[in-house]
This record gives structure tokens, C-alpha cells and sequence, in this order.
């Protein structure tokens, strides 16, 4: 059996604010969860009360049936929002001394540390202070920082925030690795489509409640149907909006998405746009993650 | 030998109480279904506190700010050191002009005088008054005597001017005076004798007086001691600030318990402190011995044990009060206003120390002084430079340190605990009273 990461009834207030209200969700090992939520929503707050970095009104954080501790911290990772380095020390020394912070011997710690430099490219710059690399090879060492010992579970808050298209897929390959090892990966962003296609599952959370959970598959199939028209000349799909039954979604470059209620016969759809412009596209869609998360919170 | 037993006995107490800490943890661990990672050892200064405290120590070693700081100071230490012995090696000499004639038995009242003021003198003949003022403007002599009867100087020295030649002006004119009132009496040659070599009386006194003033070494102290707790304590209040800005705390704190990585913290740049303040001792005792300085000697040992034990003691104190401060803030602004009121009390007792030490006798404030913890380090070591202090008393005003220092460490982590992962504005205290 896997793993499993248990939030329970978590609370959290900041004077008259609640930032976390019995949020509530489980997180299984093997696999990459996006953790997802407009800002203020309370994610960084439940990341931070999974390592015990915040004082609870009420709640509990479980790992494997166990009541997660001090010691059992040391086998997870943790990559805080931005920064989470000490900006004038060596990338090396750094490394090694978090590595051992979470209990490696100083030989594990130094081999890991050139391994995974060596394998982001940054092996000669192991002496080099850390606040002299780019925003995309912090990013890196900071993920290194998080991964070393080789934790059960990474919890990584907002980890491809700044990085470039290849950035993000580096880092993106490495979290699924992770999870392919049998590593819990638990990842805050707010890069939806990124997020779409590294994860297997969301948690969407608002004001400190959980408002959806479950597989992205699952998601993206359920709900009402999505169509996607493209209309030559047109770039509003004001057409739509005289169709009964069917909801503009978004439209992005000319490409109308629609939601359809389900009696809305396609061929009506079609008629609508005929009468507009030449129909170039006509397709059923999944639901976007984008889509999943806005309704969520509506 | 009190000292060393006064530093066992320290470590000893705070080595006790870490490990009935330790206990108390492990026993509220028991019962957990978790399965036990290899984790750091536990212990004192092992496991995850010997491993903050490695970084910090090799970190602050390792800067350019440590390194060019120690050598300044060694050089500084050097100058105080040599230069008083070079001083003291090229004896003053004085040149005394001689017009008509001087008496043999004349010259040698004058040597012998000049001996034991540790001057050298030679007698320069001069053929009349009129070159002896010629040659005193040119700088080849220093004073003249006419005829043995007469000085002549440029100007006139005050009573007060304690320069080498005003000294020699004024010995030599009480000495040729004496001899000219002997000759006058016409005294035998051996009551002569006997008047010449009269020395003073004796003097006993019935108690210890405390007139002699401070001994360099412990004012050399004292300015030592306000040096380092200043740099080492705004060291740990940057420190924490700079842990708790760059997010860095968090990831330090998922692993490691705020008290154990303050501990290692503040004994990390401590240890750092004191390998400084050793390597300045050991420098000054080697090169005292080598140019054969008397800085160091009589009560010099003493007073340099009294001065590391007052570091690490002042430190002791002093760090858990700035750990503190450095939590509440977040930028180098806020760090700054924080850090005048901080320094507050290390600039009074400071000052206060100075001055006391300038008198010829400890004042009532400097007593007062040393016994209140925050100006304890300044204070103390001036007592104990004045020789004005009983063993008792210094291990009292030990004791009050030693108290105050574990109310402040447990006040201090309080606060750290609660502030540290607090960002925004800063923290002031009145919202330790009003959220958790």
C-alpha cells in the first residue's frame, strides 16, 4: 500500500482572519499533486503546518497512521516559496550541511551534493556563493536542497515561479521522477497548465477549505461538455451568447470555448456559428485545468 | 587556578541542564508508532546543534571581516606592547652645559642622581654663558651650569612638567644646593657622608590601600571586551535577521528545534569569539615574553583570566538578548534601529568602566556596576585590575551573571520561537501578548 499523507481538520487564525478552517485531504505517495488556489487561499499556511512551521488552533497532520514529528520531518523535503538559501555560502557547503541536517553522514552528503550537481549542470560552480547564480540555477539548488536525502515526501511551494520554458521542464522531469520512485510530491502553483501537465492529481483549496480534489483525468472529463469552435473573422464568439444553453468559457486567438448544458443539441451550435463565418474547427474538448479551477471557485 | 574552576563549573551547569532537557524530550517521544530515522545524534553540542554550530563557526572563520579584523587587533595588541619596551630600553640622556669649572665630587652627585631616575647624563664644556645659550638654541645641551653655582635654562619649567629635563633641571639644582649648604656648615667629611646618603623613612601600612591604580592589562580588558561582544553580538543579530529574510529558517526549522538552532547558533560565533580572544592572549603573553614587556606581569595573568571568563560570561548574556531582537526583524533597517537600544547598556557600563578606571581608587558607581549582569563585564574586570576585589565577591557577581543569563536565554527563545517565522512588519512585543 502507498503512502499516504493525512491533513486533518486543520485550523489557523490570524487575529479576526481565518486562514485554514478544517481544511481536510489526503495526498498518496507516487504521485505528483498540484496544490492549487487563488492568493491568501491558505496554501503556504497548510505547507508550513505540515512541517510544524506554524502553531494550529486544531488539526493534525498524519504520515503512514503516524502523527508527523520532528524526526519524521527529517525524511521529508521542503522548498519554501523564493529563496530558503543563505545567500552568502557556498552552493557545496550548503547542500552538504542541509543534507545532514536531515541525518546523512557527511560522506552520503558530500556524494549526493556532486551527484545531483553534476546532473544539473552546476558542478563547477559547487564553490561558488549561491547568491552569484541565476534566479533558474537557485531555483535548482534550492530543489537539490529539498530532494538530497532522499525523502518520502517533497513539498514544494511555488517551485517553477520565475523559471524558463526549459526550467520548468527540468525541474518538472525531476518531480515526476521523484514520484516514479515511490516520492509524495506535493507542489503549489499558480501556472495552471504547467501544473495540468506534470500532475496526476489537484487539491483546490479557497479561503482555507477545500474545494475540490481528485484525480486530473477525472476532473477534466467530468462536468458540463466543452466545445471548441473557431469562426473565421471572428474573435469575440458574441454568436454564442444567442444559443440557449451554452456558456462562453473563454476565447483565446479566434477559439471560442463553450460550455453546453446538456440538452444543447451540437448541430444547433454549429447553425449559430454557419450564419457568422466559415466554420474552421468544431471540437469536443476535456475541461482544462484553468476551467476546473474557475468554476471550482465560483 | 579559581578561574579555570569557575569555567568547570559553568560548563558543567550547562551541560546538566541540556541533558535533563534532553530526557525530559525523549521521554514525551515515547509511545510513537513512528519508524525512527537516522537521525543526528543528540546530545550538548552534538547531533544538530554541533552541526549549526560547525557552519556558523567555519562561515564566520572564514570571512574577510574575521581575518582582517584579528590581525588589526594582534597588530594594535603589538604596538601596546612593544613600544612602551622600546620606550623604556633607549634610556633619556641629558646633556648639561659646564661653564668656568664644576667639581668632580659635583659631577658625580649629578650622575648619580640622573642614575636613579634612569637618565644618563654627559657634561659638555662650554667657554662662556653666551655659548651655553647659543648652544641650549641649537639643541646641543639641555640646561647649563655657571660657576656650579647658577642653572641656566631657555625658559622655565613648571613644577607640574614631569619631562626628563625639567626633572634633571630640578634634581640638579636641590643636589648643588644641598652640597653648597654642606660646605657652608663645614661639616666633617664623614658627617658629609653621612648626609649625602640619607634615604627616606620607611612607610607601613595597616591595611591594603587600593591607591595604586588600574593595571594596564585589565584596561586593555575592558576595551577588548566592548570590541567583541559589539561585533560578536551584531553578528548574531544580522545572523538571525538575514535567516529569518532569506526564508532560509524554514527549511532550517523543518528539521531542527528553534532552541537547538539558537543554541548551535550562539555557540557557533561564541567559539568563534573566543578562538579570536585566545589567539589575541596567547600573541600578547608570547611577544610580552619575548621583548620582555612587564604589562603581563604581577597581577597581568589574573586579570587576563578575569577577562575571558567576563567575555564569555558577557557573551553568554548579551547574545541570547540580541538572538532575540535579530528575530523580530526582518530588514537591515529595522535591524538598525534596533540595534542603538541594544548597545545601550554595553556603552554605559563601557564608559563607566573607563572612567572608574582613570581614578585612583574604584568609584561607588563601578562597584554598583559590578554587580548588575549587562555592565558586570566592564565593571568587574576594573575591580579586579584595581586588586579591590575579594574572590567572593567576584563568584557573586558570577552567580547573578550566570542567573541572569538562563532568565534571558529562556525569555529570549520564547520570543525567537514566536517571531522567527513571522514576516512583514516587525514584531514588537506587545504582539507576543495579543496572538499566538
Amino acid at each position: 500500500m502507498a503512502a499516504l499523507l493525512e491533513v486533518m481538520g486543520l485550523t489557523r487564525r490570524f487575529g479576526s482572519l481565518t486562514a485554514l478552517d478544517q481544511l481536510s485531504f489526503n495526498v498518496s505517495a507516487g504521485q505528483v499533486v498540484g496544490f492549487l488556489g487563488p492568493n491568501g487561499a491558505g496554501k503556504t499556511t497548510t505547507m508550513r503546518a505540515i512541517f510544524g512551521l506554524t502553531d494550529l488552533e486544531s488539526g493534525r497532520v498524519r504520515w503512514n497512521g503516524a502523527d508527523v514529528d520532528s524526526p519524521l520531518r527529517r525524511r521529508f523535503g521542503y522548498m519554501p516559496e523564493e529563496r530558503g538559501l543563505y545567500p552568502g555560502m557556498r552552493i557545496a557547503d550548503q547542500l552538504i550541511y542541509i543534507g545532514r541536517l536531515h541525518g546523512m553522514s557527511m560522506d552520503a552528503a558530500h556524494q549526493a551534493t556532486h551527484e545531483w550537481l553534476d546532473r544539473l549542470g552546476l558542478n563547477d560552480r559547487a564553490n561558488d556563493k549561491v547568491e552569484s547564480l541565476s534566479h533558474g540555477n537557485q531555483q535548482r539548488v534550492q530543489l537539490t536542497a529539498a530532494l538530497l536525502h532522499g525523502p518520502e515526501l517533497v513539498i514544494l511551494d511555488e517551485p517553477l515561479a520565475g523559471l524558463d520554458p526549459s526550467g520548468i521542464d527540468e525541474i518538472g522531469a525531476i518531480l515526476v521522477e521523484q514520484a516514479q520512485a515511490g516520492c509524495c510530491v506535493l507542489f503549489s502553483s499558480h501556472q495552471l497548465d504547467q501544473v495540468e501537465d506534470l500532475c496526476e492529481s489537484v487539491i483546490i483549496i479557497d479561503h482555507g477549505h477545500l474545494v475540490v480534489t481528485g484525480r486530473v483525468d477525472d476532473l477534466a472529463t467530468s462536468g458540463s461538455r466543452r466545445l471548441v469552435v473557431r469562426v473565421e473573422g471572428d474573435r469575440t464568439g458574441a454568436w454564442a451568447s444567442d444559443v440557449e444553453g451554452v456558456t462562453l468559457s473563454e476565447v483565446t486567438g479566434g477559439e471560442v470555448r463553450l460550455i453546453l448544458d446538456e440538452h444543447v443539441d451540437t448541430d444547433v451550435v454549429l447553425e449559430a456559428a454557419r450564419r457568422t463565418g466559415r466554420v474552421s474547427e468544431f471540437v469536443m474538448r476535456r475541461r482544462r485545468l484553468s476551467e476546473v479551477f474557475r468554476e471550482a471557485l465560483q | 587556578m579559581k578561574i579555570i574552576r569557575y569555567l568547570v563549573t559553568l560548563f558543567a551547569l550547562i551541560a546538566a541542564l541540556g541533558v535533563r532537557r534532553w530526557r525530559r524530550r525523549s521521554r514525551s517521544h515515547d509511545g510513537t508508532t513512528a519508524r525512527v530515522p537516522r537521525a543526528p545524534r543528540r546530545g550538548i553540542v552534538t547531533g544538530d546543534i554541533a552541526l549549526v554550530m560547525s557552519r556558523e563557526l567555519r562561515e564566520r572563520v572564514r570571512s574577510r571581516f574575521y581575518l582582517v579584523g584579528t590581525v588589526v587587533i594582534l597588530l594594535v595588541v603589538a604596538a601596546a606592547i612593544i613600544i612602551p619596551v622600546v620606550k623604556h630600553s633607549s634610556a633619556p640622556h641629558v646633556r648639561i652645559g659646564v661653564v668656568d669649572t664644576l667639581s668632580p665630587g659635583a659631577r658625580a652627585t649629578i650622575s648619580s642622581a640622573a642614575l636613579t631616575s634612569g637618565a644618563s647624563v654627559s657634561f659638555v664644556t662650554e667657554s662662556s654663558v653666551a655659548q651655553s645659550a647659543a648652544a641650549m638654541a641649537a639643541g646641543k645641551i639641555d640646561f647649563a651650569i655657571v660657576s656650579g653655582t647658577e642653572i641656566i635654562v631657555n625658559t622655565l619649567y613648571s613644577p607640574s612638567d614631569l619631562s626628563t629635563t625639567a626633572i634633571a633641571v630640578r634634581t640638579v639644582a636641590t643636589r648643588l644646593g644641598d652640597q653648597r649648604a654642606l660646605s657652608a656648615a663645614h661639616l666633617s667629611a664623614q658627617q658629609a657622608a653621612a648626609l649625602a646618603s640619607a634615604g627616606p623613612l620607611s612607610i607601613v601600612a595597616l591595611h591594603h590601600g587600593t591607591t595604586k591604580g588600574v593595571n594596564a592589562t585589565s584596561l586593555i580588558g575592558v576595551i577588548l571586551i566592548f570590541i567583541m561582544l559589539s561585533q560578536y553580538n551584531t553578528w548574531i543579530l544580522v545572523g538571525v535577521m538575514e535567516e529569518k529574510s532569506s526564508r532560509v529558517i524554514e527549511v532550517l526549522l523543518s528539521t531542527v528545534r528553534p532552541i537547538r538552532l539558537l543554541t548551535g547558533k550562539v555557540l557557533g560565533i561564541g567559539l568563534a569569539a573566543l578562538m579570536q580572544a585566545s589567539l589575541i592572549v596567547a600573541f600578547a603573553l608570547v611577544l610580552s615574553k619575548i621583548v620582555g614587556s612587564t604589562v603581563l606581569h604581577g597581577t597581568g595573568p589574573l586579570e587576563i583570566a578575569s577577562t575571558l571568563v567576563w567575555l564569555v560570561l558577557g557573551y553568554s548574556l548579551y547574545s541570547w538578548v540580541y538572538a532575540a531582537a535579530g528575530s523580530m526583524a526582518e530588514r537591515q533597517d529595522q535591524v538598525q534601529s534596533l540595534a542603538l537600544p541594544l548597545s545601550l547598556p554595553l556603552i554605559v557600563g563601557y564608559v563607566v568602566a573607563l572612567t572608574g578606571a582613570s581614578a585612583a581608587t574604584p568609584s561607588l558607581l563601578v562597584k554598583i556596576f559590578a554587580y548588575i549582569p549587562l555592565t558586570a563585564p566592564f565593571a568587574m574586570t576594573v575591580l579586579v585590575g584595581f586588586g579591590a576585589v575579594a574572590w567572593w565577591q567576584f563568584a557573586a557577581s558570577v552567580l547573578i551573571t550566570l542567573a541572569s543569563t538562563f532568565a534571558v536565554a529562556r525569555l529570549a527563545t520564547r520570543i525567537y520561537r514566536r517571531a522567527i517565522l513571522r514576516t512583514g512588519s516587525r514584531v514588537r512585543f506587545k504582539d507576543f501578548r495579543t496572538s499566538k
